[in-house]
């Protein structure tokens, strides 16, 4: 299945969405491609971040009909995090399920 | 009205002994279970579904997940119940006995635990039940691998309870005693007749002791009951 860039885009600020349901009025993420997740100017706390990652493994594993692993050696060992920003990872996104990001 | 009417479990080890005793109990009481096992489904009841896995094979577990989100809107109550025992003088266990023992006694059940905790951040309700092991309290010679995984076990439980709280996932365990399995039949019987002498309650489990606590902690009155493990026959 062919996955493109909007579609997980798509998927990242759906999770986050999710997290703003639990978040109060003002203090909403309401977020973008540009979102950071990870970093100094992250929106994210870890258990946020944490929540994001999960809900994004399992709704990519389902649109490819297998198990994707996004906290993998590969994920943890480049010199700039995929999970900077929403645009970061879903780039990462596309190199893991095999499409060019 | 069952006490488990509109809720799904997903038991592991679901054909033989314990697993079946929970899951025939879960299914009585109106669940939908999804039972995990190596071997080929021997349970013809309408609202059980089969899902024949090596749960050691950690990528094939993964995958069957995939399939269950596609046809189960969420999964409520996870009992990890598969293990394996092989009882032996750690000076002659094999290195691939005592890895078999850690991969099914305990990596098997962190991935049951993370996949099934994914769904019931979802739905914000779940229930977590390790079978924990009188092992863990007795630490009998011959079980070091074993009683060392179930301990690790109830560890895991206790962390993942601080981790899922915040979604009113529950993680408890309940350490059994020893009943009439296959496991058990494995070992020598005088073996396990001695150990059972010194229990409080000096007889073995039943099916009923085992479901009474599954009942306690899947109840939706026991939100507030996580991280604990109950021994049964005093152990402690």
């Amino acid at each position: 299945m062919e996955l493109s860039f909007a579609a997980i885009a798509d998927i990242i600020l759906q999770a986050l969405a999710d997290l703003d349901d639990e978040r109060p009025a003002d203090d909403k993420i309401a977020g973008t491609v540009d979102t950071q997740l990870f970093g100094p100017e992250a929106v994210l706390d870890s258990l946020g971040l944490v929540s994001v990652i999960a809900d994004v493994e399992m709704a990519v594993s389902d649109l490819v009909g297998h198990a994707v692993s996004l906290m993998d050696d590969v994920a943890l060992s480049q010199e700039n995090s995929p999970f900077e920003s929403v645009r970061s990872l879903a780039d990462y996104v596309m190199t893991l399920v095999g499409q060019p990001a | 009205m069952g006490r488990y009417d509109g809720r799904t479990a997903i038991v592991t080890g679901s054909r033989r002994g314990v697993g079946r005793i929970i899951t025939d109990h879960l299914l009585a009481g109106g669940a939908t279970v999804i039972g995990f096992a190596r071997g080929e489904s021997a349970n013809g009841h309408p609202a059980y579904h089969h899902v024949q896995v090596d749960i050691t094979d950690s990528p094939a577990l993964t995958d069957a997940f995939v399939g269950i989100r596609r046809e189960f809107t969420t999964v409520d109550i996870l009992v990890n119940n598969a293990a394996t025992l092989t009882s032996q003088y750690s000076m002659i266990m094999s290195t691939d006995v005592a890895r078999e023992m850690v991969e099914t006694n305990l990596l098997a059940p962190f991935v049951m635990s993370r996949e099934c905790a994914r769904l019931m951040k979802r739905s914000k309700w779940g229930r977590i039940i390790n079978i924990g092991s009188m092992a863990t309290s007795l630490e009998p010679a011959g079980d070091s691998v074993y009683a060392a995984c179930k301990t690790g076990l109830t560890t895991l439980g206790n962390v993942m309870a601080r981790e899922f709280a915040s979604f009113n996932v529950t993680c408890n365990t309940l350490a059994i005693t020893a009943i009439e399995t296959d496991m058990l039949n494995q070992l020598p019987k005088d073996r396990i007749d001695a150990i059972i002498a010194t229990l409080p309650v000096p007889r073995y489990a039943t099916a009923e002791d085992i479901t009474n606590v599954i009942d306690f902690f899947a109840s939706e009155s026991s939100s507030y009951i996580t991280a604990q493990t109950v021994f049964l026959g005093g152990v402690n």
